[in-house]
């Protein structure tokens, strides 16, 4: 059974989002809305495998087009998770795939137990 | 030269309301036009990233723009300026020496704006000690202030530690302890605190500031401010612990400054006696112990319902 996160309602366009769905007490991915477009990636950046945002859910820039690690500084394309610049220029943030489903649920896809195993 | 230590720390940031709350919230006090200070006047100092009146950018992710070292007197100040004229452009207006180190890192020099502080330390009371807290004096209370005393030290990545450690000698600069390989922690003559500068080795893309922190009051002080940052919903990266290499408590955040912010407590001294130490960088060597924040909690709830009848 796949692990609901939310509607994609509870989702603020151009905003991100934590989410813990195991229960280990810190957020383990992040989603951000863009439209009816959803990106979701582990919440770890490549440099130390550690949290990324600052305060719960602020992940993103202040123009809310990059996402960014605030260990360092460490700018994310949004659709690639690609590293721009940053200790990890060059390594991706890795993606978690979600299901949206016709009623507005959005799941997560079963893989994500290993991808952030 | 008498350099004491950082007195500003100056930076060029992409979101100022945010920083501008974070910085209150970790408990500096809003001085305006963009300085945060801690209780002795030493601060953080944020602009937007594109203001001109900034020194250019490090050309990395990092933010840091400018550090401000306070030095004890004019006398030092000319000796900083006749040192750094000998090769590299310096400036000196406004009684504000300003140049870059050997790395690229924009540097300014001042009288030092730190105020005298007469607060006391963490007191402690022990077993084969003369009592520290007086009868009925407490240790700890809900609304006990937690606030930065004094900006401590600052933490860069530098692509070339050796030369970069050499540049800060000539200002007289001495390496306290040294992680093998990866950088030494630096003493300035005006203080005997273990280090206000650590360097770590790192590709050039990386150049910029790992972390910079405040000395809080003691350990309590550390564990207290930390988990109420928490508790505000700020992210935790490392920490509370305490470091083996001068001795200090810490817990570090992620920031939107581009960088750590720690709070840090009872940092070794040291005076020109010391050896300096040499040890490969690891979890053992960083740390003594470490801990992590969790919700309080305490063993309570009805009695077990006993064996039935």
């Amino acid at each position: 059974m796949a692990v609901r996160l939310c509607r994609l309602n509870d989702l603020a366009e151009g905003a991100a989002r934590g989410f813990d769905p195991q229960n280990t007490g810190q957020d383990t991915l992040l989603v951000v809305r863009q439209g009816e477009r959803l990106f979701a990636y582990a919440d770890a950046c490549p440099h130390h495998g550690t949290p990324m945002a600052w305060r719960k859910d602020a992940y993103l820039n202040a123009a809310g087009d990059r996402i960014v690690c605030s260990a360092h500084g460490a700018l994310f394309e949004m659709t690639s998770g690609r590293c721009t610049l940053g200790p990890c220029l060059g390594e991706a943030l890795t993606p978690v795939p979600l299901i949206v489903h016709d009623n507005g649920e959005v799941h997560l896809a079963d893989t994500f137990q290993e991808t952030c195993a | 030269m008498n350099i004491i230590g950082p007195d500003a720390l100056v930076f060029g940031v992409d979101d100022l309301v945010a920083c501008r709350q974070y910085l209150i919230d970790y408990g500096l006090h809003d001085a305006g036009n963009g300085r945060f200070e801690a209780l002795d006047g030493t601060a953080v100092v944020i602009r937007q990233a594109d203001d001109p009146a900034l020194p250019p950018g490090l050309g990395t992710a990092s933010l840091l723009r400018e550090t401000v070292y306070g030095v004890a007197d004019t006398d030092t100040l000319d000796a900083i300026e006749a040192e750094l004229k000998r090769d590299r452009e310096v400036t000196r207006r406004d009684g504000v020496v300003r140049c870059a180190d050997d790395m690229g890192f924009a540097l300014a020099f001042q009288v030092s704006v730190r105020r005298p502080l007469l607060l006391p330390g963490e007191r402690v009371n022990a077993p084969g000690a003369e009592p520290q807290r007086e009868p009925n004096a407490l240790g700890l209370w809900p609304d006990m202030p937690a606030r930065p005393r004094s900006l401590s030290h600052v933490v860069y990545f530098v692509p070339d530690a050796a030369k970069a450690e050499a540049f800060y000698a000539r200002l007289g600069f001495v390496c306290t302890d040294r992680f093998t390989g990866v950088g030494p922690f630096l003493r300035p003559a005006g203080t005997m605190d273990h280090h206000t500068l650590f360097m770590i080795q790192t590709p050039p893309f990386m150049k910029g500031c790992e972390h910079f922190t405040f000395h809080m009051g003691g350990p309590t002080e550390v564990l207290l401010a930390g988990t109420r940052f928490v508790e505000k919903g700020y992210q935790s990266f490392w920490g509370p612990g305490r470091h083996k290499f001068g001795s200090n408590w810490f817990w570090y955040f992620n920031s939107p400054l581009g960088c750590h912010v720690e709070y840090d407590a009872d940092m070794d001294l040291h005076d020109d006696s010391w050896a300096p130490r040499d040890a490969p960088m690891g979890a053992d060597a960083s740390q003594l112990f470490l801990f992590q924040y969790r919700e309080k909690w305490a063993p309570s709830g009805p009695p077990p319902a006993g064996p039935s009848r």
